[in-house]
């Protein structure tokens, strides 16, 4: 690992402590999407097509964020889709374009990924979350 | 009959086409191959509407996302981002099926949104795979849901369709054509090797519009610029513009020639300068602009020949400081390279010129590479040409226009190919004359038109320092003058008989 490599992950390992909220690729892939598509009428399903995770994962991840603030969704029962905006200046946000810059690369993405699911074993567990945050702190 | 409520789109020229703006509420379907201009014609409709005519709008986007389009939109200038933060534009990622549910829906989401900003406007850009191609009864019935729903907010829509054409017309029936408002179709023309953009508005419910093939440009920093085609009727003016001022005249500034044009050139009269390359019609042109700014008139000269530093070293040469005349602002000299030149864009940009700068002269230098550009076999040189007589008429410009002959010695004919005699009013004949063992320039005004003229050949001589003067009929013996020869224009003259030469008997006998 270089010098470079080395630095971008000490950034990485910060700016992931500052969103909380992005405890595994789910939630980081969902909110690239949202961040690119700040404002999208979509049904669960499509979106879980449109990002690569299952619904369950989909729609947890959804909650999570706006639990935290950076989402909002139209409580419209009537319809399966929904419209969601994510909220530009939510808390956590301020960091995000930094965090997609350092993980646009391939390097980038691969060290992001890793401190999210450390050993890239599926799916982040609780337990690899709490180590990452253990690493962080 | 009371006034239509008319949507500006705030396009460069497009409401020019579609006088004064779209019936508000219209469906305005832009069809179009990949690459041709939709989303970007439907942006910046949306786009102005918000930032130029306090008129709210949504974008609508199944593929593109959102970011990109930001990024591409400020290469036009626009500020989308911007806009979204002033609550006066939304941009909506869905697919065409939740468009469609939404559409139907009495509390739509997308219909609400809409609502909350006041929106005027939406385009939703790819509508063609939500209702398809074929025209069954179930596409025409999709496609009714969906302007029925952008109807009951009374939104004026721009939907982008793709659609392939085959020699100008649509492959396959769109049901969408017959129930939309307004169709626009946007084309990308092969033309020897150049790809030209054409816009043509095939309907328009509730309005009159300008039919045929426009040429339009995607210009970076601006936007879509729509160039209405040549042949298109302009305001009436022009059409009445020929019974100029029969009294004035625009003297050329050439000692010796005025005194055969009877004081000089009609206002908003045309006249054509023929003779081979090299015979002195750019000299003439330069002192023609020079005598113009003389008067503290000013002259424009278009140039599809000489680059402007090549032009001013010209001028330098026969004593005209043309870069001092423009910068006093009265001469402009542009350059125009003549490859690929599309004919609507170029028009637009001559009048464009002629109504900031208002010369009362202009020279354009030459038909001929218009010809070679244009191709003088089809009617677009002959309108382009007809347009631009008109043009110079209404603004009572003196035109002069520069024609290369391509005959070394003599004329077979005035014009050749271009066959346009009959709408110049002045033709200037400049041609060689071999005599003896010299070439000597000879100068035949050929026609004038509401003038009494000679027909004489004049000779001419181009002083260095000097440029351009028309020789007296009578010479210093030394040199035999013109009127000794019979024939000068026939590539064969002939001595006339001594008594009746003009330089050696002084009883001015003339050729007739």
């Amino acid at each position: 690992m270089n010098d470079t490599s080395r630095r971008n992950k000490k950034d990485l390992q910060r700016l992931l402590a500052c969103i909380p909220v992005i405890t595994g690729p789910c939630e980081l892939d969902l909110l690239v999407f949202f961040y690119r598509h700040p404002r999208s009428i979509l049904t669960n399903e499509q979106l879980a097509a449109l990002v690569g995770y299952d619904t369950k994962q989909i729609a947890h991840a959804i909650e999570a964020f706006i639990g935290a603030g950076l989402l909002e969704r139209t409580q419209t029962s009537m319809h399966a889709a929904r419209m969601y905006v994510l909220v530009p200046e939510g808390p956590q946000l301020g960091g995000f374009k930094t965090l997609l810059d350092l993980a646009s690369t391939r390097q980038g993405r691969h060290d992001t990924l890793e401190l999210l699911t450390p050993g890239r074993a599926g799916p982040p567990s609780e337990i690899n979350a709490k180590r990452r945050l253990r690493v962080v702190a | 009959m009371p006034q239509a409520d008319l949507v500006r789109t705030g396009i460069a020229g497009l409401d020019e086409i579609l006088p004064g703006g779209i019936p508000r509420g219209n469906v305005i379907l832009v069809e179009g191959t990949i690459g041709a201009g939709k989303t970007t014609l439907g942006v910046e409709f949306v786009y102005r509407g918000a930032s130029q005519f306090d008129e709210p709008g949504i974008i609508v986007l199944f593929e593109v996302s959102p970011h990109k389009l930001f990024r591409d939109a400020l290469g036009f200038g626009w500020d989308l981002e911007k806009l979204e933060k002033q609550d006066r534009l939304k941009i909506v990622f869905t697919t065409r099926d939740v468009l469609r549910q939404e559409l139907q829906q009495a509390d739509s989401v997308l219909l609400g949104e809409a609502s909350k900003i006041g929106a005027r406007r939406i385009f939703i850009d790819g509508v063609a795979r939500l209702v398809g191609g074929n025209g069954t009864p179930e596409t025409r019935s999709a496609f009714h849901v969906l302007t029925e729903g952008l109807q009951r907010e009374n939104l004026t829509a721009v939907l982008a369709v793709e659609a392939s054409f085959n020699d100008g017309n649509v492959n396959g029936t769109f049901a969408e054509e017959s129930i939309a408002d307004t169709v626009i179709r946007l084309k990308m023309e092969d033309t020897q090797r150049a790809i030209s953009r054409s816009i043509e508005v095939v309907k328009s419910r509730g309005q009159d519009f300008q039919m045929g093939r426009h040429t339009f440009r995607i210009v970076d920093g601006q936007g879509v610029q729509v160039y209405r085609r040549v042949q298109a009727p302009r305001k009436a003016s022009r059409d009445r513009a020929a019974a100029f001022d029969p009294d004035t005249r625009v003297p050329t500034g050439i000692p010796g020639l005025d005194e055969l044009l009877n004081g000089g050139y009609f206002l908003g009269s045309t006249t054509v300068v023929a003779g081979i390359s090299g015979v002195g019609k750019s000299v003439m042109a330069l002192q023609y602009l020079s005598e113009s700014a003389r008067r503290g008139e000013r002259g424009l000269m278009l140039s599809l020949d000489e680059q402007v530093p090549q032009i001013l070293r010209n001028a330098a040469s026969i004593g005209i400081q043309l870069e001092e005349l423009i910068k006093n602002g009265l001469v402009h000299v542009e350059y125009e390279p003549p490859q690929e030149i599309e004919v609507d864009v170029h028009f637009h940009h001559i009048e464009r010129l002629v109504h900031e700068f208002k010369p009362k002269r202009v020279v354009i230098d030459s038909l001929s590479t218009y010809g070679s550009t244009l191709g003088t076999g089809g009617r677009i040189f002959r309108d382009f040409f007809h347009a631009l007589v008109a043009l110079m008429k209404e603004e009572q410009i003196a035109a002069v226009y520069n024609h290369e002959n391509p005959e070394m010695l003599g004329m077979a004919s005035m014009m050749g190919e271009f066959a346009l005699s009959s709408l110049v009013d002045n033709i200037i004949l400049m041609n060689w004359v071999e005599l003896g063992d010299a070439f000597r320039l000879g100068l035949t005004i050929a026609k004038m038109r509401a003038n009494p003229v000679d027909r004489v050949t004049h000779e001419c001589e181009i002083v260095n320092g000097q440029g351009l003067r028309v020789l007296p009929r009578t010479l210093p013996a030394a040199k035999r003058p013109f009127s000794s020869y019979a024939g000068l224009v026939s590539r064969a003259p002939t001595r006339r008989p001594r008594e009746r030469e003009e330089g050696v008997s002084a009883d001015g006998d003339r050729m007739e």
